[in-house]
């Protein structure tokens, strides 16, 4: 999900309720799925370069550029 | 096929672009393919793919001979095409997560699926972000007519799009032969009907 490199954070109990309830309610399969979605959603886009990149890097992936 | 145009059958891979491809053969339109990437699980009739294509940017030579002919170019590639040809794109539009579904299916099938592929939620927002790129940079070439058709609602059983296709191509091209060519068995990766 990460990559891969992988970073871990600490969410207090009370708050990580919240989510899990939240991840339920939205029909997440976990609750670390759900904040992941959270998190890509609302992080600022990376640069267009970056997009391009990534974009590039799926066709060759699928075979579809050299 | 009496045209001054080439016909280019475009959008994200796992669009449908296979599929529309078929159809304009089965139309008894000539495709511009080499047969060197055969039908799979992931196509089971066949790509009707031209190698070349990969290579537009540094050799678009071949396009002049391909005037009255379709060829499958996927979005990112039809920056490449000379401007010295007009061009007629049928641009296939598919629902985002079926198309990332899709992907992923064949880059698992293909071993080229790994760790450091970004999420589905990051590769829906490149892609818009491409697609947006390639519309916007479609509207502004006076070479280029482009229709875009919509995969799902032909799937569906929609005939619109189909009809569009044949406008679009002009009278050699019959609606009849091309709904012939729709194979429900190609669609896979369709939503659970309850979910529409």
């Amino acid at each position: 999900m990460f990559g891969n490199r992988s970073h871990k954070i600490t969410i207090e109990n009370e708050l990580y309720e919240r989510l899990e309830k939240a991840a339920q309610v939205a029909g997440h399969a976990s609750t670390e799925e759900f904040i992941l979605h959270i998190l890509e959603t609302t992080a600022p886009p990376s640069s267009s370069a970056d997009s391009e990149e990534e974009v590039r890097k799926r066709l060759q992936g699928l075979g579809y550029l050299e | 096929m009496n045209t001054d145009f080439v016909t280019v059958v475009s959008g994200l891979p796992r669009s449908g672009t296979s599929l529309m491809m078929q159809m304009i053969h089965a139309c008894g339109v000539e495709v511009v393919a080499d047969g060197q990437r055969i039908a799979d699980a992931d196509n089971p009739r066949g790509y009707l793919e031209f190698e070349a294509v990969k290579k537009l940017k540094n050799d678009s030579s071949w396009v002049a001979s391909a005037t009255g002919k379709a060829v499958k170019a996927i979005s990112m590639l039809l920056f490449d095409l000379p401007a010295s040809q007009n061009y007629r794109v049928i641009f296939m539009e598919r629902e985002m997560d079926e198309i990332l579904a899709s992907q992923k299916e064949m880059l698992k099938r293909r071993g080229t699926l790994n760790d450091q592929s970004p999420s589905d939620d990051v590769m829906r927002k490149f892609f818009q972000s491409h697609l947006d790129k390639v519309k916007t940079w479609l509207a502004g070439q006076s070479n280029f007519r482009v229709l875009y058709v919509d995969y799902n609602a032909i799937m569906a059983g929609d005939d619109q799009g189909i009809r569009e296709v044949c406008n679009f191509l002009g009278p050699m091209v019959n609606a009849e032969g091309m709904m012939q060519a729709i194979d429900a068995g190609l669609y896979r990766n369709r939503k659970p009907a309850s979910s529409s």
